[in-house]
């Protein structure tokens, strides 16, 4: 009897201890996340808050060790180098810079009067610290070969600071413009040690950090300090807008509708099939750019029967990508003829559309017969698992089919599809990339990236040559022109089978004022504001 | 009792262990590698396997699996890779808040599966009887999620009762909830009313209403406390399955709980947080379970445990 009393009790204190984990911990969760335009009761006046969703949060709010930048971090922290409205490169925390003639001595002069969000001032110090760390090999830092032009960091004085390159490299501004160039307090992981990058980030930008809710939000707080912003905004002070909330929200249907209902107010990246509805709905802007993206169609260039040339060219005649265009992007996006997002102003080849190769399903066949293959080939067709890329496989598989291409579809998630393209077992495949500057043409096509990211495994002296030429000339128009020397061996070559590029899609709610669009990231203490009930 | 007790949690042992040798072997044979996702491609074969000797992976997979369970033994479930943070840590930060849906969907699925299968044996074969019925199999046929989703666009999205998505009070569970306790109603609705209709042709039944017994008194002190002994049984199982199933509503929602964590990690190959979630989550489902075995035997009198 006493044995069943007690093991009564036992099942009671079970069941307590089960419910009071869901309770206690639930307890101490930050307050909510509830739509802002419900407003918070206490304030008197009412906060400014602009909420942002993404579909994915943050590992590691770190520039230096973290493989994908959140947009957070490009609130958080300055950079030497701005781009402004036009993605010109403009001072930053650098107020202005000298090239030796060589082009191997850079000297940036740094601004003075900036402080960090804990009080320090911002100083060379800082620059070499936040350098030497991402070049450290110890760190680990995806970033390091970004950066390897770099030789050497010399803090000259408190506001200079002069960087020795191996070899010229006008695209330094490209890399020290970048989100991973945020500028750290110097020894900043041994003053916060294992919480930074987690409970604490600082930098000397328009926003602080001020709360993580993994997998839920991130928070940002204005920084009322802030007074240094770059000469080209219209607001170098102190942003207008209290707080930023950079919300989580994996479910794409979830997103448009907190679109909708004002849970968020800005999405980028709206998914196509919503554009309709949005554009619809009067209280929402779209604002519609050409993205810095491109969609191809690759394949193991060493492997036949792509090691042919004229297969490759068959292959390209083979695409209609008009017809992709419309039916898996419904008329969303352009047609991509080259090798770079013609968004890339400097550096895109214009000729790319003439000398591509257009549809043409009776040329293709010919060429395939000349090649060796007059009845065809079976071949797979690799993708990963999105819904874009399944629709866009599809229609890939049928286009292929009228010119006796037989593939069989093969969709990966990601980490899967990574490591299926390092071990070499793709035929043809599909990509896309993301990147706004003309060395993604070196990431993906020198022989030193074989086998990956170079997963076409093209290794062609020719191309290196010619690569390596216009990453190391001295000046960036001469630079420019030298890149579109090898857009053009590329078409010519038919390395991929470029097909289209997206648009860049914003949404933005009416409460949002002074939207201001900018092609790398939107400003948001450029004057943006929000209204408030 | 109490020794049935003991030998049910000293069993719970090899079960979890089995658990970890199948999880992670499967874990590292599939294709996929942690530190190409922490490095990012153009990394140095020398930095790519100084990271992986500092992570270990570098090791022989027997090495790694026992280092693994020396450290679960002493209390450490290792250090998740993508966010440098104990996973003991990002375990308790996501638990609870997939405990207090599971939780509250029980309540919901409590509260209302109960009376509709009372009131569907009670009312057998009559128009009450098949509406509940025809609502149970609807409950049953949607998926958890849709369902999740069809409630938020109405009631959150229409009708702005309630946040669309989020955590952080009471309203952000709500929608979560029913979604997750209406469609276990359903199941539990349909046992409550085979299992009522079962005690209701028992003989102690005629005799309690031929002792001149009030029906109500009849249906909820005598017939109900039968049969809900395998009720009982069927919800402390289904605790189990509160973590598994909340995964789909946790992205829906955007709910930042368990389900989406290990959902998260697998695909990312995290591999310690994954473990020791799974750790986590297996001894969850067993200790639900033995707890069932206990309240089941607590119920009945007559059952003995020896």
């Amino acid at each position: 009897m006493l044995e069943k009393r007690f093991v009564k009790i036992l099942a009671v204190l079970m069941i307590l201890s089960f419910v009071s984990v869901a309770v206690l911990g639930g307890c101490s969760k930050a307050p909510e996340t509830s739509q802002p335009s419900q407003g918070e009761e206490k304030q008197e006046k009412k906060e400014k808050v602009l909420v942002i969703g993404y579909d994915r949060d943050a590992e590691i709010l770190d520039t230096i060790k973290t493989a994908w930048y959140s947009d957070a971090l490009i609130y958080i922290h300055d950079r030497l180098v701005s781009r402004d409205y036009d993605f010109k490169y403009k001072p930053g925390l650098a107020k202005s810079w000298d090239v030796s003639e060589d082009g191997l001595t850079w000297t940036f002069h740094l601004r003075e009067g900036v402080k960090f969000h804990d009080g320090s001032p911002f100083t060379a110090k800082d620059v070499k610290w936040t350098i030497d760390t991402i070049k450290d090999p110890n760190t680990g830092s995806p970033y390091r070969n970004d950066l390897k032009a770099i030789k050497e960091v010399i803090v000259k004085d408190d506001h200079t600071i002069v960087m020795k390159l191996n070899y010229p490299f006008p695209n330094l501004l490209f890399n020290l413009s970048n989100t991973a160039s945020g500028i750290h307090p110097a020894n900043a992981y041994e003053k916060y040690g294992d919480d930074y990058g987690k409970k604490i980030v600082i930098g000397t930008g328009p926003f602080k950090f001020k709360e993580w809710v993994k997998g839920d939000r991130i928070v940002l707080e204005k920084n009322e300090e802030y007074n240094w912003g770059p000469e080209w905004m219209s607001n170098r002070g102190p942003a207008l807008i209290d707080k930023i909330v950079l919300r989580t929200i994996p479910d794409e249907n979830t997103r448009i509708m907190e679109l909708e209902t004002g849970g968020i107010h800005i999405l980028r990246n709206v998914p196509v099939a919503h554009l309709e509805r949005l554009e619809k709905n009067p209280d929402i802007q779209v604002y519609r750019g050409p993205a810095t993206k491109l969609g191809y169609l690759a394949y193991a260039t060493d492997k036949k029967p792509f090691t042919d040339v004229r297969v490759r060219r068959a292959i390209n005649h083979a695409v209609n990508r008009e017809e992709i265009i419309n039916y898996v992007f419904r008329g969303v996006g352009e047609v991509a003829y080259g090798y770079l997002p013609p968004a890339l102003k400097d550096e895109y080849l214009e000729e790319s559309k003439d000398l591509a190769y257009n549809y043409n399903p009776e040329k293709a066949k010919q060429l395939l017969a000349e090649a060796g293959y007059p009845d065809g080939l079976k071949l797979t067709l690799s993708a990963d698992n999105s819904s874009r890329s399944q629709k866009l496989a599809e229609v890939l598989q049928s286009q292929l089919k009228e010119v006796g291409i037989e593939t069989e579809i093969q969709l990966y998630d990601s980490a899967s599809y990574k490591a299926m393209l390092k071990e070499g077992k793709q035929e043809l495949f599909i990509r896309q990339y993301s990147w706004p500057n003309a060395d993604i043409l070196d990431w993906f096509l020198l022989s030193s990236q074989m086998p990956y990211p170079n997963h076409s495994r093209w290794n062609d002296p020719k191309t290196d040559e010619l690569i390596k030429k216009a990453a190391s000339m001295p000046t960036w128009e001469e630079r420019a022109e030298a890149y579109k020397e090898v857009q053009k061996y590329l078409i010519e070559q038919a390395v991929w089978c470029p097909i289209y590029i997206p648009e860049q899609i914003i949404a933005v709610r009416k409460e949002v004022k002074n939207f201001k669009y900018h092609p790398w990231m939107l400003q948001y203490n450029d004057g943006f504001d929000m209204m408030v009930e | 009792m109490l020794k049935y007790l003991i030998r049910r949690l000293i069993l719970m042992i090899p079960v979890v262990i089995g658990m970890t040798v199948i999880v992670f072997l499967i874990l590292h044979l599939a294709p996929g590698d942690p530190v190409d996702l922490i490095v990012g491609p153009n990394v140095t074969p020398e930095v790519y396997e100084n990271i992986r000797r500092r992570l270990g992976l570098d090791q022989p997979l027997i090495i790694q699996y026992l280092k693994f369970m020396k450290s679960v033994i002493k209390g450490d479930l290792g250090v998740s890779i993508l966010q440098e943070r104990p996973v003991i840590e990002l375990i308790l930060e996501r638990l609870p808040v997939t405990l207090q849906i599971g939780f509250a969907g029980f309540l919901i699925t409590f509260v209302i599966a109960i009376p509709t299968g009372i009131l569907a044996a009670v009312n057998r074969n009559t128009i009450i009887d098949y509406s509940c019925m025809t609502g149970a199999m609807l409950g049953i046929s949607l998926p958890t999620f849709w369902f999740g989703l069809l409630l938020m666009y109405f009631f959150a999205y229409k009708m702005r009762l309630f946040p669309i998505s989020g955590y952080g009070s009471l309203k952000h569970l709500v929608l979560p909830a029913f979604a997750l306790g209406l469609t276990n109603a359903a199941i539990t609705a349909r046992m409550v009313r085979s299992s009522m209709l079962e005690v209701l042709r028992q003989d102690y039944i005629r005799t309690a209403r031929s002792k001149g017994l009030a029906e109500r008194v009849v249906i909820y002190q005598h017939a109900l406390k039968n049969a809900m002994i395998p009720i009982i049984t069927l919800m402390g199982l289904r605790l189990g399955w509160i973590i598994g199933g909340s995964v789909m509503l946790e992205i829906v929602f955007s709910i930042p709980g368990l389900g989406r964590l290990i959902v998260e990690s697998i695909l990312s190959r995290d591999y310690p947080v994954v473990q020791g979630s799974m750790i986590v989550l297996t001894s969850s489902i067993i200790l639900a379970n033995i707890l069932a075995d206990i309240l089941y035997a607590v119920v009945d009198p007559r059952i003995r445990y020896n």
